[in-house]
């Protein structure tokens, strides 16, 4: 096993580049280091980006916000963007969300990943990069099946980028109120130009947008029966599995529960309010 | 000042606090092995050959254990030897064991484990009770697969049920559950000349001594069993674990070893909660009063009988409860699964039946339009009435602890709004009751040897088990109370089986009143030996004699007094030991008939009562508790905050029981053997918890006291249902109650109950 800590963004491609699909990167490490404890993941050697300078970043410019991708859930929790904090808060336990990056969140691929449903939800932007240059796709694009992405070998997720003038919100269903994986999970934003965008988890392969749903509400005023409508499409367009978490029959009732829950909240509430709305009765 | 009632520290805190305290894992000696157990890949398979040589050749394999090289009777178990230390002919269980490799390093003992080739024929898998009594099902033990059988029958229940103007029967579903302690199954075996001595955590030190002993073919004495410090035992260290494979391992290669499980093995080969299955018909008048109960229930041994009949039998006789029922027709039966086996945890049988009685006393008190207080208040037994098994108690205290509740939880002036438009506020009361010890007449006692030592502190030996509940604590608060000692200056010697009496298991919430009395019976003979030696010292009879501070003074002549470090040094100049011991073994009775009735079941019993409020998202099925009043009666509680903290912790183990927690069993193999989905409570899921405690002294424990360890989880699950019910408006009888569970309740088209309550 080989550790390799590069100084910067470029010497971490070309040792990746050279090395090769077992060699892995690593920030937090905190799903990584399970899978290879647990056996699902051979890594012949290691590159360290937690210490590569200009990828912890945060950029503000107009009405985005990039991330780069060894940013925490930690940070992450108090940028002041809705859905996007609600999801970090409920990313395992304190210790988990201080390690716990940006990069690995989305490069994992959960179909359970809380932070990745809030960000396909903002309509976030994915940026990869290698020796060879980089490239941008909606994030919602980048995940591909369970644990698999749009990743070329050579590849590393470079930051992740999403709209600050959004209004959003999210809910976790899980079985306890910390460090649990979620039974079913939602978010949803809305724009100043009224686009609404949904992000569903464990209720399909990936983090999924159920782009019928959406396309019902594009152009119209969030009335109460549009909604009712919209979150019954979206249960329509889910493919839940049953497994020891959850069935498929709550997975998909809870579908469209959560969207209406959420929509109603984003028609519900002032532009300004959204951080302080409790939408946890906890 | 008295040691009694007073919250003296333990003396275990500080090194769990500051991280110096070693417990099993942390144990190590010179060039230590590592041992690793080979598991069975079938649930339910012949062993047609084993193949270990393949493992052997490993490098930094040192020795590859099989079945030939177990020298007794290759069975243990703590009410029947039925379980292998090594399979020989048939797996059971994904636990069932089949051997060992002992090499350098954890990982080429791994290594040595994937490497051990095992021929099968595969068995049908007898995955569920339905299956267990289908008339083709194999059998999995020689017997059948009925591993035992318990009944209750008072009165004429059938009659009575016939007679009663409302009738209702409901069936209840427990789950699996583990105990989930933190400190994992590890430990560490040497050899000290010829002696075996391990190094590992169990509940029960001298009986593990004696199941090791006989299944490796080993004289007693030849085998010795330490404890290490414990985090959390909860019934999950009854059985045997790691302990016989590193007796195994350090015997046949004269080598220090030690093992430790991973969190999978550990949930994969220990013992569960029973599952079961009751279907319970309560009959009642008019008025409330309960006239018969018919109880059918039907438990999940898994693979091996562990403590099963025990746990069936404690099932049966505790299936009215706290409450009056004059006929009662009460079947248990308990069947074997290729499920991982199931055993002792905490409520031990008495905890699945709370749930069903209090459903019903609920779903009564609907029937009937009554409060469910008063329900409660009408027929819950008094001061002096018999229990289903006959069994008169004279402390029925279950209606002082109730008003206790009421009053600390301030019940009349409770919130009914709801916090929000989908989430409804519901509140859940809860009654109980808890025999004491092992009971049915099953040996019981507990041994303690109290002395001065050359250095003049007072010692206590005791072989009783500290896992977290405080008990080496306690009993030094009750052997320096006989002397005016503070306990932190009492030296406690404990669970070493060769140093130390006997003193049972640290289980059956026994060891307050067992050990508690062997204590005081030893330290109260030692203070007469210590007041004889200064009544010649003295010169004044031992009667008018007392120690005071230090001294020892006269009674009446305070002029007349010795140093007590004095008195001891004359006692031993005089011959002396200042040494006593004392073994406390009060009487229980087995069923006296094929009744199931017993004039005294258990020693005593613990009666107590609980309120949850439970905030539960009608939408989504989320159930949150706000906050749990838990009202126990101790009798007295020696030390207040280590009472408090056991209520606390039972009530938080109740609470993932009443939620969350469910080991989930397909064909044999646990889908959830992981803390990343066995899911178990955290602080943010664990609200408020008000410990109430009354003290009505008991007529047997040390002080009046009772023991606290059970209760407090059993009465939490009961409280908590009755509280999502309420909140939701129908009956939950099915553990956990997850949101996805409460959620389908909701969606069933009966129609919405409605609780009564008044002001009670």
């Amino acid at each position: 096993m080989i550790y390799h800590r590069p100084q910067s963004i470029d010497e971490a491609l070309a040792l990746k580049s050279s090395l090769g699909q077992r060699a892995r990167f690593i920030a937090g490490g905190t799903d990584l280091v399970v899978g290879i404890r647990k056996g699902r993941t051979t890594v012949d050697s290691f590159v360290d980006l937690s210490r590569v300078p200009g990828l912890a970043g945060l950029t503000r410019a107009g009405d985005t916000l990039r991330i780069g991708a060894a940013c925490t859930h930690a940070q992450l929790e108090r940028e002041g963007i809705t859905a996007l904090a609600q999801a970090c808060e409920t990313v395992g336990g304190p210790q988990i969300r201080n390690m716990g990056t940006l990069g690995g969140q989305v490069g994992t691929a959960s179909p359970a990943g809380d932070v990745s449903v809030a960000l396909i939800a903002l309509d976030a932007v994915v940026e990869l990069a290698s020796v060879r240059g980089t490239r941008s796709m909606p994030l919602a694009d980048f995940f591909v099946g369970p644990g698999r992405t749009s990743l070329e070998p050579d590849e590393m997720v470079l930051s992740v980028t999403v709209p600050t003038n959004r209004k959003s919100v999210f809910y976790k269903i899980g079985k306890r109120d910390a460090v649990a994986i979620s039974v079913v999970v939602a978010a949803a934003s809305v724009s100043p130009s009224g686009d609404v965008a949904v992000g569903l988890g464990c209720v399909a392969p990936v983090p999924f947008r159920p782009r019928k749903s959406e396309q019902m509400l594009r152009g119209h005023p969030l009335t109460s029966e549009r909604i009712d409508a919209a979150a019954a499409m979206a249960a329509s367009e889910v493919s839940p599995i049953s497994d020891h978490r959850g069935g498929a029959t709550y997975r998909r009732a809870m579908v469209e529960t959560l969207t209406r829950r959420l929509l109603r909240t984003l028609a519900d509430t002032p532009y300004e309010g959204l951080l302080s709305v409790a939408m946890s009765h906890s | 000042m008295s040691n009694i009632g007073r919250s003296v520290q333990r003396e275990d805190v500080e090194g769990k606090v500051t991280g110096e305290t070693r417990y099993g894992g942390d144990l190590r000696g010179p060039e230590t092995l590592t041992a690793a157990v080979i598991r069975a890949a079938h649930p339910h398979a012949k062993i047609l050959a084993i193949d270990l040589a393949p493992a052997r050749a490993i490098e930094g394999v040192v020795a590859v254990l099989g079945r030939e090289d177990i020298g007794g009777t290759n069975r243990h178990g703590l009410i029947k030897r039925d379980h292998p230390v090594f399979c020989d002919e048939r797996v059971r269980y994904l636990g069932d064991a089949l051997g060992m490799v002992i090499a350098e390093t954890p990982e080429a003992a791994k290594r040595g484990v994937e490497a051990v080739r095992v021929q099968y024929e595969v068995l049908p898998v007898v995955a569920t009770m339905r299956d267990a009594i289908a008339p083709d099902a194999p059998a999995l033990h020689d017997f059948g697969n009925v591993l035992a059988t318990q009944l209750i029958r008072k009165g004429d229940a059938a009659k009575s049920l016939a007679e009663s103007d409302v009738v209702l029967t409901h069936t209840f579903a427990m789950q699996g559950v583990d105990h989930a302690f933190l400190d994992l199954e590890a430990g560490y075996a040497e050899m000290v000349e010829d002696v075996v001595t391990i190094h590992a955590s169990g509940q029960w030190v001298h009986e593990e001594r004696r199941l090791i002993a006989l299944a490796l073919g080993l004289a007693l004495e030849r085998v010795r069993i330490v404890q290490p410090a414990t985090g959390g035992a909860f019934g999950g260290r009854e059985d045997l674990s790691i302990q016989i494979y590193l007796g195994l391992a350090a015997l046949t290669l004269g080598r220090p070893v030690r093992m430790q499980y991973t969190r999978e093995e550990s949930m994969i080969a220990r013992h569960k909660r029973h599952p079961m299955e009751i279907e319970y018909t309560l009959g009642a008048k008019k008025d409330g009063t309960f006239t018969a109960a018919k109880v059918i229930i039907r438990s999940d041994e898994g693979a091996y009988a562990s403590t099963g009949p025990a746990v069936l039998r404690k099932a049966v006789s505790h299936c009215t409860g706290p409450y009056r029922v004059p006929n009662v027709e009460a079947d248990g039966v308990a069947l074997f699964t290729n499920n991982c086996p199931t055993g002792a945890m905490r409520g031990f049988g008495a905890c699945q039946l709370a749930i069903a009685y209090e459903g019903m006393v609920l779903a009564m008190a609907r029937a009937l339009g009554m409060d469910v207080v008063a329900l409660k208040r009408k027929n819950l037994l008094r001061d002096g009435e018999c229990l289903t098994t006959g069994q008169v108690v004279p402390v029925a205290s279950a209606i002082d602890c109730l008003d206790a509740a009421l009053a600390r939880f301030g019940w009349a002036d409770r919130a009914r709004e709801a916090p929000s438009p989908t989430v409804r506020r519901g509140y859940g009361v809860s009654t109980f009751c808890f025999g004491v010890g092992y009971g049915d007449g099953y040996p019981d006692a507990s041994r303690a040897r109290v002395r001065f030592a050359d250095d003049n502190v007072l010692e206590v030996y005791s072989g009783g088990v500290e896992v977290g509940q405080g008990l080496h604590s306690l009993l030094a608060q009750i052997a320096g109370e006989e002397f005016g000692i503070e306990s932190s200056a009492v030296r406690v010697i404990a669970s070493d089986t060769a140093r130390t009496p006997e003193s049972g298991s640290s289980s059956a919430t026994r060891q307050t009143v067992f050990s508690g009395n062997a204590v005081k019976l030893a330290a109260g003979e030692l203070h007469r030996q210590v007041m004889d030696a200064a009544a010649v010292m003295l010169g004044l009879h031992w009667e008018d004699l007392v120690i005071k501070g230090d001294r020892v003074v006269g009674v009446h002549h305070e002029s007349v007094a010795a140093p007590l470090a004095w008195v001891l040094a004359s006692a031993r100049e005089r011959g002396f030991l200042l040494d006593a011991t004392a073994v406390y073994k009060p009487r229980t009775v087995a069923p006296v008939d094929d009744s199931g009735q017993s004039p005294r079941a258990f020693l005593t019993y613990m009666f107590g009562a609980h309120i949850a409020e439970v905030w539960v998202d009608i939408e989504t099925g989320e159930a949150r508790v706000k906050r749990i009043v838990a009202a126990h009666d101790v009798g007295k509680a020696i030390n207040p905050r280590e009472v408090a903290g056991q209520i606390e912790g039972g009530v938080a183990q109740g609470l993932g029981m009443a939620l969350m927690e469910e080991v989930v069993t397909r064909n044999g193999r646990i889908l959830n053997a992981s803390f990343t989905d066995y899911i178990i409570p955290t602080i943010l899921d664990v609200p408020t918890i008000d410990a109430v405690i009354v003290e009505r002294v008991d007529l047997e424990g040390p002080y009046g006291a009772r023991g606290v360890g059970e209760p407090p989880l059993i009465g939490a699950v009961p409280a908590v249902l009755a509280a999502i019910s309420d909140a939701i408006g129908r009956p939950v009888h099915q553990t956990p109650a997850t949101a996805e569970r409460v959620w389908t309740i909701m969606q069933s088209p009966e129609p919405t109950l409605v609780t009564t309550w008044s002001l009670s």
